[in-house]
């Protein structure tokens, strides 16, 4: 290796460049080989990189944040960037290649931060270690995807476990709390998901999964309901007091239970209603809830008060389904201005409009578009006049401008609308009012005022009281008379005094009293004669009498009042007539005349008193035959007044009323006019009876 | 070497010397009849070596300021701190003159030995414009510097075998570690196969009366 001139002999000029080459160069030659082997090495052996797009990349660092699978570090952050346009953050994972064919359009990826819920503490161990990003994806290798969104919020079945998917939907005020636990007979069984806002904004859905193998119980007729909060309800059962546990009572949670049996098996994904407690859901069990809704949106110009989320809608007066969320709508560009118009979701229950109970949403939309084509049209009613309540009545409108059901409106199909009837249900209900203040109400009061009045005062008068009593009082007048001592005793009396006469007359006859005596006598004759002719009418009283109790059961009631007040006009006429309540005791006075003159007779046998005698026994036969006189008049008075008493009692009802009282009256009626009818028909027989006592 | 007076090297006196027994044989002898031991008055790629492990311990530096040196984990994080990060980290914190150690003893000597050696070699080579006396003052200041050169590797060491303290604080060894120590060993390597005699031998002889017989070889 000198450049000295060699003195010594030359050695060969040029060796090889072998020769020349230390052999210590094998270790630089290796040491490349080796860095060159371990660097193909690694980059052959990396995995494909992994584009995961974050909202944010908060706590990932390129080199540091791990992507874990299982809590198996599968891959490494390389970088940190934006994607076009900044809007995401785009993250590049070195992916294992182990794993890389299993990364595909299915996978989930999340990062994995602290996390403080009610339902405890996650992510505890990204406090110490640092965030880290966690991907899930199944075990079928179905190519590598690179391009993934990531999720912001763990997907609900983070641990990768077998179990059901369905979709839940608040009905009523049932809420969704993110996480919260399902809760089966305390267990915890499955999770709720992530809440949002359905595509129309009426109902709330959320994710939900039913870990195996507890997925086995939900069937097509379980119900779920809200356990969270608590629930106090005070009934005739006491006070109670409910909630399922602390954790639900804090951060909510849902139950469920299969109420009753022979549900078939549901499919993943199917959507399930939560209602707000137990018994609303165990009702919906019975309800008429088969069938999923038809969510129509109609969309009214008039912007009114009064209708609100669960009116009802009506069609042809029978209850189809609900309105299910309101909300004002602007659109100029839609409607050509600016103002509010009213867009109200229907939910219309297909079994409802007598399409079957299984009748498909579908079905129900080709009917009501069918009707609509025909001029069915929604439009607002009033449900009711007093609070102002409206409802949404789907309606046939003859003279309707043509519409049609818009099937491809956005979020639900659009049912065409027509103006509200609340105007004209108001203007009814004015004229209604007009027309009933027109009536003449107090005109009619006035008169049935007054016709009352009078029907109180005729009802109440003393008189119409007094009727039953009067009568009877009549009746039992007429028996007084008829039945008097004073009348028995008059044939008696009657026949002392004949008997007396005629020791007179025989006397007489000794005497020079036979003249006058026959005079007297064609007197008494002509008085009997006269009494004879007056008894005639008898038996056809008596006759009307029994017609009178045979009409007793029939007396018309309405005109029972003029009726007996005729009646009692007569039978006080009766009553007043001096003649009839002179009738016995002038024939008393009489007949004691006659007996105290025969006595004086008798006694004195004074011969010159005898004319004298025989002149007040004229007068006295002139009284009787006065009496007797007027006694057919009599006799027609009563005649006229039971006939009129036998009208107003034909068809009276004897049971009832007035009649009970009439009923013992007519008896004595009756009683009496026999007694008078006996009189009669002794007087009839043996008219001399009365002069001569025999 | 300075020596006073007209001082003679073995190699001008036509002499050389057997590497293993010390037998002296005129120069031009291949072998040594004593011991069999091939004979040079220089070891003739004695300068390949050099470059040889020059070029190895030169590879290794890259990783070894590439990778991360130390591992430090505390209970809340890992720390991956490689020679320069983790100066400029104490830079950052003011400790200057921590940091200022670190970059002399882990970038400053080992970069600047790496010059050194290469420079030595090329001097030999095709001349340089330092005089001779400075270059042997360099060969021998590199040789000094080279067993100190494992102080990293050796605080390293020091501070993975003390901090294990479980899960509150563990300091382990990074790659580069591993590979600072190569470098170290093959720059000494290098270092060692330079023969310092080839400073001088590229020089004409100093004022030295020319012999009969002429230079030796």
């Amino acid at each position: 290796m000198t450049d000295l001139p060699p003195e010594t002999p030359v050695e060969p000029a040029r060796r090889s460049l072998l020769q020349r080459l230390s052999i210590v160069w094998v270790i630089p030659a290796a040491a490349l080989a080796i860095a060159l082997g371990v660097a193909w090495n690694s980059y052959a052996e990396r995995g494909p990189l992994l584009e995961l797009t974050f909202q944010t990349a908060s706590g990932i660092r390129a080199g540091e944040t791990e992507l874990r699978f299982r809590d198996v570090t599968v891959g490494l952050v390389e970088s940190v960037a934006f994607t076009e346009g900044l809007d995401r953050v785009l993250v590049g994972v070195r992916l294992d290649r182990d794993v890389a064919e299993y990364v595909d359009d299915d996978a989930q990826f999340w990062a994995v931060r602290p996390e403080v819920t009610p339902q405890g503490v996650r992510g505890l161990e990204t406090v110490l270690s640092g965030t880290f990003i966690e991907g899930i994806w199944d075990d079928t290798a179905e190519g590598f995807v690179a391009r993934h969104a990531a999720a912001t919020e763990p997907p609900l079945n983070r641990e990768g476990r077998a179990g059901l998917r369905l979709r839940l939907r608040a009905a009523g005020t049932a809420t969704f709390t993110e996480n919260a636990p399902i809760v089966y007979r305390g267990i915890e069984v499955g999770r709720i998901g992530r809440a949002e806002v359905s595509a129309d904004g009426a109902t709330v859905e959320a994710e939900a999964i039913v870990f195996a193998p507890h997925d086995r119980l939900i069937s097509s007729s379980t119900r779920f309901w809200d356990t969270s909060g608590f629930r106090f309800t005070l009934g005739p059962g006491g006070a109670r007091l409910d909630f399922d546990s602390i954790a639900s009572l804090v951060s909510g949670g849902i139950t469920f239970r299969t109420e009753v049996s022979g549900g078939t098996q549901v499919v993943p994904e199917a959507l399930f209603t939560v209602y707000p407690d137990e018994g609303a859901a165990r009702a919906s069990v019975f309800g008429a809830e088969a069938g999923e809704a038809l969510t129509l949106t109609a969309i009214f110009d008039e912007n009114v008060a009064g209708l609100a989320v669960d009116a009802p809608v009506d069609l042809g007066g029978i209850r189809v389904g609900r309105v299910a969320a309101l909300s004002g709508i602007v659109d100029s560009a839609r409607f050509g201005d600016d103002r509010v118009r009213l867009a109200v979701t229907l939910a219309i229950r297909p079994g409802q409009l007598g399409l079957g109970e299984a009748a498909a949403a579908g079905a129900a939309l080709d009917y009501l578009a069918g009707r609509v084509a025909e001029g069915l049209r929604a439009r607002l009613v009033t449900a009711s006049i007093l609070t102002g309540g409206l409802k949404v009545e789907l309606v046939e409108i003859a003279d309707a401008p043509a519409a049609t059901l818009d099937r491809s409106a956005a979020p639900n199909p659009l049912i065409p609308t027509a103006p509200a009837r609340i105007a004209d249900v108001a203007a009814t209900a004015e004229g209604l009012y007009n027309r009933i203040n027109a009536l003449p109400i107090e005109q009619v009061m006035d008169s049935a005022i007054a016709a009352l009045d009078n029907i109180a005062r005729l009802t109440g008068s003393d008189d119409i009281r007094a009727v039953p009593g009067e009568v009877r009082a009549l009746l039992g007048e007429a028996r007084g008379i008829v039945g008097a001592e004073e009348t028995q005793g008059l044939p008696a009396r009657l026949s002392a005094t004949v008997g007396e006469l005629e020791t007179l007359v025989g006397r007489l006859n000794e005497s020079d009293a036979a003249g006058r005596l026959s005079a007297a006598i064609d007197a008494a004759a002509a008085a009997a004669g006269t009494v004879e002719s007056s008894v005639e009418g008898v038996p056809e009283l008596v006759a009307r009498l029994t017609a009178i109790a045979a009409n007793a059961e029939t007396v018309p009631l309405d005109e029972l009042a003029n009726r007996l007040s005729a009646l009692m006009d007569a039978a006080d006429r009766l009553i007043d007539t001096d003649a009839a309540r002179a009738l016995p005791a002038d024939l008393s006075a009489a007949l004691a005349e006659l007996r105290a003159v025969l006595a004086e007779l008798r006694e004195g046998g004074v011969v010159e008193n005898a004319n004298a005698t025989l002149a007040s026994a004229r007068a006295a036969a002139d009284d009787i035959s006065a009496a007797a006189q007027d006694l057919p008049g009599v006799l027609a008075r009563a005649q006229a007044v039971l006939d009129e008493a036998a009208a107003t009692i034909r068809g009276y009802d004897a049971a009832r009323g007035v009649g009970r009282d009439l009923g013992p009256a007519i008896r004595e009626v009756e009683r009496a006019a026999k007694a008078v009818s006996d009189l009669a028909r002794t007087l009839e027989r043996n008219p001399n009876s009365i002069l001569f006592g025999r | 070497m300075e020596v006073a007076g007209a001082l003679r090297t073995a190699r001008e006196m036509g002499l050389v010397a057997c590497t293993r027994c010390t037998r002296v044989w005129p120069a031009g002898t291949g072998r040594c009849a004593r011991c069999g031991q091939r004979l040079h008055s220089r070891e003739p790629k004695a300068l390949q070596r050099v470059w040889a492990f020059w070029a190895v311990g030169l590879m290794a530096y890259v990783p070894a300021n590439l990778w991360p040196m130390l591992e430090t984990r505390t209970l809340v994080s890992t720390q991956h701190s490689t020679i320069v990060g983790g100066a400029v980290e104490l830079a950052r914190h003011g400790n200057w003159g921590i940091a200022l150690v670190i970059l002399t003893a882990s970038v400053a000597i080992p970069v600047g030995k790496f010059l050194a050696i290469a420079s030595l070699a090329l001097g030999v080579r095709h001349g340089s414009a330092l005089p001779q006396a400075r270059r042997q003052q360099l060969y021998e200041v590199v040789e000094y510097i080279g067993r100190w050169s494992m102080i990293d590797v050796f605080v390293v060491a020091i501070l993975a075998s003390l901090v294990q303290l479980g899960a509150v604080a563990q300091v382990s060894p990074g790659p580069a570690s591993l590979f600072f120590a190569l470098s170290v060993i093959f720059t000494m390597l290098s270092a060692q196969g330079f023969d310092s005699r080839l400073i001088w031998d590229a020089e004409p002889a100093p004022l030295a009366p020319p012999l009969p017989g002429g230079r030796p070889a």
